[in-house]
């Protein structure tokens, strides 16, 4: 049998934030050094995940879903342990993030491209599609702060699924805009599941994450509690 | 991003590209006719003297100013994905370049018409303009990652640079300080960027050579400084914004 590859692999990772009660200030920090509340949102979580897997992860809130996925991609550095991942990961951790209200709905296109790591011609052989997806139409060149909230749900949905990713991040977002495109995100997630990429999903919903992950991690207090295969992984 | 960044700031402005000219411009009039009536400096063609100095104080300035806010502006590109965070600072660098070459190209038209342009002295304008984009760059880093951290370092900056414009010679010249407070004036790495300037576009001569070379070694070190603060606090930019 070949040897299955590894996707992401996780190490002893912990991560603790500082809490901020009040804004911290540089003055405030050379007067007096005051005491670092902290809170541990990972606890010495190791992890591998192997290429074409996908997990959903189920936890209550503060469990540490979110931060799990902003380490595994790349958008927060944990305090200790050690994280490597191979492909390139994309993210709908916050659909919206990383759009300019200033600018039209063509260059944020290019900027959230830009910055989800595509180059500027892969953009530009997928454009149209992305275009399409989202269904903006003619609002591609009127200036972001111009569209609905769905629209801007949308585009950066759009955005996300063309930039070709190995491994996909959702967290939560799934039930993006109205009825009709919603069903087609789900479509496209499913076409992403079926290519077999690897695919990491947190979410509530426990019934669609046992129909099409291959395995679930339940998380809580910033620990692994459990990892379980369902039917459709022990087939895999 | 630079792309993003020039057409982001001049969208909504009529005049467009206009504003690129028009604001040092204004500047240098005002700024012109106070300190020719009121503490008149003995240089001949004070507007000329002015602009030269003015035009790299501008982009120093704009570019600190509108950077040390920039990582905490820009969090939801910071929380989007992961990509070199230096962007977001460099893109804003780089469409500032671009308005300083803009305005010298008309400057340098303006001298050629005047006719006083010394071939030679030309050549160290490239290597003025790297200088203080290096030096604008280093600070920039440096400032915007304090800023993500301590929220108050974009209003001690706002404060400073004004107070940093009187503490470089712009509007005068080093001849009118005591010669004693020379090295004072040469801490502060502007001064010989300015005088760089100068000396590249209209041939006045450097006040102290040696003291000059310290300043640049002082803002290649600030560079340097900039750059590893920024890469250290960077990986932790989400926990802060």
């Amino acid at each position: 049998m070949k040897k299955k590859q590894i996707a992401i692999e996780l190490k002893n990772i912990t991560k603790r934030y500082v809490l901020h009660h009040e804004k911290p200030t540089f003055s405030e920090q050379i007067i007096r050094r005051s005491k670092k509340e902290e809170f541990v949102a990972l606890d010495d979580v190791s992890l591998i995940i192997y290429k074409g897997e996908s997990v959903g992860i189920i936890g209550p809130n503060g469990a540490g879903k979110t931060t799990l996925l902003k380490i595994i991609a790349g958008i927060a550095t944990p305090t200790s342990g050690f994280v490597s991942v191979h492909g390139r990961v994309v993210s709908l951790i916050d659909l919206e993030a990383g759009f300019n209200p200033e600018l039209t709905g063509e260059e944020n296109i290019y900027l959230n491209g830009l910055v989800i790591g595509m180059r500027r011609k892969e953009i530009e052989k997928v454009f149209k599609k992305i275009v399409a997806f989202a269904d903006i139409g003619k609002f591609i060149d009127a200036p972001l702060y111009t569209y609905s909230q769905g629209m801007k749900l949308r585009l950066g949905f759009s955005v996300a699924v063309h930039a070709n990713p190995d491994i996909l991040i959702l967290d939560e977002g799934m039930a993006v805009g109205d009825e009709e495109f919603r069903g087609k995100s789900g479509e496209r997630i499913k076409q992403f599941f079926n290519e077999g990429k690897t695919i990491l999903i947190a979410m509530h919903w426990q019934e669609y994450l046992e129909k099409s992950c291959s395995c679930l991690l339940y998380m809580r207090g910033g620990e692994i509690e459990k990892i379980t295969k369902t039917s459709l992984g022990s087939k895999l | 991003m630079t792309v993003k960044e020039i057409k982001a700031r001049y969208k909504h402005a009529i005049l467009g590209f206009l504003w690129i000219i028009l604001n040092p411009l204004l500047q240098m009039l005002v700024i012109g006719f106070v300190f020719q009536f009121f503490l008149p400096v003995h240089v001949d063609n004070y507007f000329l003297f002015l602009f030269s100095g003015l035009l790299p104080w501008i982009f120093f300035s704009f570019t600190l100013s509108k950077c040390t806010p920039a990582i905490v502006y820009e969090r939801s590109l910071i929380k989007k994905a992961r990509f070199p965070r230096e962007a977001i600072i460099l893109s804003i660098v780089f469409s500032n370049v671009f308005h300083l070459l803009v305005s010298l190209a008309l400057l340098l038209v303006v001298l050629l018409f005047v006719g006083k342009v010394s071939l030679l002295q030309l050549l160290l304008l490239p290597i003025a303009i790297i200088w203080i984009t290096l030096l604008s760059s280093g600070l920039s880093l440096l400032a915007t990652a304090l800023n993500a951290r301590f929220r108050d370092v974009n209003f001690f900056v706002q404060a400073v640079v004004p107070l940093w414009f009187y503490a470089t010679p712009i509007v005068y010249t080093l001849d009118l300080i005591p010669q004693n407070l020379h090295a004072l004036f040469y801490l502060n790495p502007m001064t010989a960027v300015i005088e760089a300037f100068r000396f590249a576009l209209l041939g006045m001569p450097v006040t102290q050579v040696s003291l000059w070379l310290v300043s640049v070694a002082a803002s290649l070190a600030l560079c340097v400084l900039g750059w590893v603060v920024f890469q250290r606090e960077s990986k932790y930019f989400d926990d802060w914004v």
